[in-house]
């Protein structure tokens, strides 16, 4: 049995993703096709063998407990420990709403106390990245480090300075044996190029102590208020590992675009889903159909699609129908959208059951594709 | 166990050799079906949709795929407190134990699983038919007439009727006659191999037939013959929807190709009546910056890079640039190289077709490639013919 547990925090709702996330978490924001956001992060915990794992909600979290539901996807619905979802209950402590992950984590102290493993893997559901924690769990033994944070090179495109500062971000600058000595938290320009992927390991009573002692001065986030303080009196080991494989920060439109198109590159997509499987809620829809008429060309399209028109460079999540003389360029259409004959669609999201009635014609720009919200008809 | 009015038993101890090298190391109701289903799916989900939750699955021919692909019965619902599904494969017993002999032997083998519901009714099905039915439908018909045994038919083209189990009826739909084959059929209405039993009678029915040596055990040619010589109830029970039976290689083919085009004649895209399947779990499909798809079924994993036109694709196929699939089936993981053509033909799993190999021709019989099957580059297999490792291998020594 692993000696390790999950805990997944899922961010409340976050505007600069606009229609998108008004009613769902970005943890259950609908990317690459088929999945959601914390597919990712849970199969990678599932797929390094944790078999404990509990998922912080807070506002908005309906449509992940729908996509979770006993977390039979994932293999988690056992009788020993399996998925834990933890939604804000209101206590004389807890008003109900986090203002941090450490709240959060304070509040479900109770699930943390009561879990056998001694250590922890504590993520949030921002990234997309395919990997086990295997390694850096060995590392944070070799190294005897208090704290593990994972991290990655930035990339200029990585980091999108314009989003909120809900979730933020923390760069880090590691020397050669891996020890964390500074830490900036959303910096207007990064000093250091190693980007935090807010994944930590960290001992279960450890982590306890240190959310217990965090409450009681007051402090609410993790990063800005806990670890970068422990970085800069060197009370605690903070170590980084480094992820090089791919991954991609989704909290913008902007970027949110940008990874549903790298998606459709063969390097990307193969390193994202052959590496280890990515588990998701299964829909039971029939293959994709072809019509006669179809066109598609560099495009990912999922089961129960019916496709009479013209696709080109775009993501049609399941069940999309496209009918005879429309045209879809550079475009993400998420489930159960309807494009109806001789529409024209270029640089649009589509958020789930967006119909556009024939001859519609709506162009977006590249840099500022247009999101129409969920259950719109044009 | 609780009482139940109702319970199925699935027959899937066939070998299917009819099939050819498609059954060769899997059961024939293990065999992919539409792009994402195997055949078993669709009595099992007609079972699920028709509120049916016990299932006995009979197995004894290459029942290892069968058994893991079954396993929990979760894919169907039918992971159940009080009931679900069962494998039920041949078993010793202490005065002693034996393979089943034939349809009704097999039935016959476990009255002590059926026992144990108490059902009213017994619902016989077969792992080789393509159709989607409400069972709660036929079991009504089968209650308000009152009779001992329901079997469903369906008309079919005289011209066939020959190859089928024929039932010959009375306008109040009463069976007065069953031919088994007949030359000169009477009436055009097949048997689906589909039956409702009331069970007392067919228990009674299962114990005499054991007991006569000079039985083949069989449900068509001694239990329902019996029945009628005995004056019992026997009622025919309509079905005029798509029913398939794919049990050779050229009606496995046809029922793929009914499932394509704009107005299926079987539609499997029914929110009403889903079919359920394992998932495969791989990212959706996608189609290549030079890919030519039309008229085609293609599901998760693909990656196409050629053409398809025609065709279903299942799950993780790679058709290369340059290759083209017409009228053709690809099963699961198969990898059609650059250049190469598929026309007219069923290749299996995990097949690598090499480069400018041809398959098929676009007339004739159907083409077959067997499971697993390392085609070198510039392979030629021509319509009807066969080819898997083993032939491949003998044609390499000539």
């Amino acid at each position: 049995m692993k000696n390790l547990m999950g805990i997944v925090y899922t961010t409340k709702d976050d505007l600069t993703l606009r229609e998108m996330t008004a009613s769902r978490a970005v943890a259950a924001l609908p990317v690459a096709a088929r999945y959601r956001m914390i597919d990712f992060v849970l199969s990678n915990l599932v797929n390094t063998g944790i078999k404990n794992v509990g998922v912080i909600m807070q506002k908005n979290y309906h449509s992940l407990m729908d996509h979770l539901g006993s977390g039979k996807e994932w293999d988690l619905h056992t009788r020993i420990d399996g998925l834990r979802i933890l939604p804000p209950f209101l206590t004389r402590e807890n008003v109900g709403e986090y203002s941090g992950n450490l709240d959060a984590l304070r509040s479900n102290a109770g699930f943390l106390r009561r879990s056998k493993q001694d250590y922890v893997v504590f993520t949030g559901s921002h990234t997309v990245f395919n990997a086990k924690f295997d390694e850096m769990f060995e590392q944070h033994l070799a190294t005897n480090a208090d704290i593990t944070v994972m991290y990655a090179k930035a990339r200029p495109t990585d980091v999108d300075y314009s989003a909120s500062t809900s979730a933020s971000h923390a760069f880090a600058n590691i020397d050669e044996e891996g020890r964390v000595m500074d830490m900036e938290v959303n910096p207007n320009v990064a000093t250091y190029p190693n980007y935090l992927m807010d994944v930590m390991i960290i001992k279960r009573t450890l982590l306890m102590h240190l959310v217990d002692q965090a409450f009681s001065h007051g402090m609410h986030d993790m990063y800005r208020d806990l670890l970068q303080k422990y970085v800069h009196n060197g009370l605690l080991r903070v170590y980084g590992y480094e992820f090089k494989g791919y991954h991609r920060r989704i909290e913008t439109v902007k970027n949110y675009f940008a990874f549903n198109m790298e998606v459709i590159d063969h390097s990307v997509r193969s390193e994202l889903f052959k590496t280890n499987p990515i588990y998701t809620k299964v829909r039971d829809e029939v293959p994709a159909k072809y019509l006669p008429g179809a066109r598609v060309v560099n495009s990912l399209v999922a089961d129960g699609c019916e496709i009479a028109g013209t696709v080109e460079n775009s993501v049609l999540f399941r069940g999309v129908k496209v009918a005879p003389g429309a045209v879809i360029r550079n475009s993400i259409i998420m489930q159960d959208g309807e494009i109806q004959a001789n529409c024209e669609l270029e640089n649009v999201i589509f958020d789930k059951a967006v119909t556009i009635r024939s001859y519609g014609r709506l162009i977006g720009q590249r840099q500022y594709p247009i999101v129409i919200g969920k259950n719109v008809t044009l | 166990m609780r009482k139940k009015n109702c319970i199925a038993m699935l027959l899937a101890g066939g070998q299917g050799s009819r099939l050819g090298l498609l059954t060769k190391t899997v059961a024939k109701p293990a065999v992919p079906f539409g792009g994402k289903y195997r055949i078993i799916d669709f009595p099992l989900s007609n079972c699920s949709n028709s509120g049916i939750d016990v299932v006995g699955v009979l197995t004894q021919y290459q029942p290892l795929e069968l058994n893991s692909y079954i396993g929990s019965g979760q894919t169907w619902d039918l992971d159940l407190h009080n009931g679900g599904v069962f494998v039920l494969p041949p078993y010793m017993s202490g005065a002693g134990g034996e393979w089943y002999r034939g349809t009704a032997n097999a039935i016959y083998q476990n009255m002590a699983f059926i026992e144990q519901y108490d059902p009213d009714y017994v619902l016989i099905l077969s792992g080789d038919h393509i159709y989607k039915m409400d069972y709660s439908k036929m079991l009504d018909f089968h209650i308000k007439n009152g009779a001992d045994l329901t079997v469903a038919v369906r008309p079919v083209p005289w011209e066939v009727a020959p190859s089928f189990g024929i039932m010959n009826t009375d306008e109040e739909h009463c069976i007065t006659e069953f031919e088994e084959k007949p030359k000169q059929p009477k009436s055009n209405l097949a048997s689906m191999g589909v039956y409702v039993f009331t069970w007392p009678v067919l228990k009674k029915y299962l114990t005499e037939d054991e007991a006569n040596p000079n039985s083949q055990n069989d449900f068509g040619k001694n239990i329902i013959p019996t029945m009628l010589n005995e004056g019992r109830k026997l009622m025919a029970y309509a079905f005029e929807d798509y029913w398939k039976d794919v049990g050779t290689i050229a009606s496995l083919w046809e029922a793929h190709m009914d499932i394509l085009g704009e107005n299926p004649v079987f539609n499997l895209a029914d929110h009403y009546w889903r079919i359920y399947a394992r998932s495969p779990i791989m990212p959706p499909h996608y189609a290549g910056p030079n890919a030519e798809i039309v008229g085609s079924m293609i599901t998760e994993g693909c990656e196409v890079y050629g053409t398809v036109k025609n065709s279903v694709l299942f799950a993780g196929v790679v058709v290369e640039e340059g290759a083209s699939v017409i009228d053709a089936v690809v099963m699961p993981g198969t990898v059609i190289k650059a250049g190469a053509s598929v026309t007219r033909a069923i290749v299996s799993e995990e097949c690598v077709i090499g480069e400018n190999s041809v398959i098929g021709e676009a007339e004739g019989a159907i083409a077959l490639i067997g499971y697993s099957t390392n085609m070198p580059a510039g392979t030629h297999v021509a319509a009807g013919e066969q080819a898997d490792n083993n032939t491949l291998k003998g044609a390499g020594a000539k």
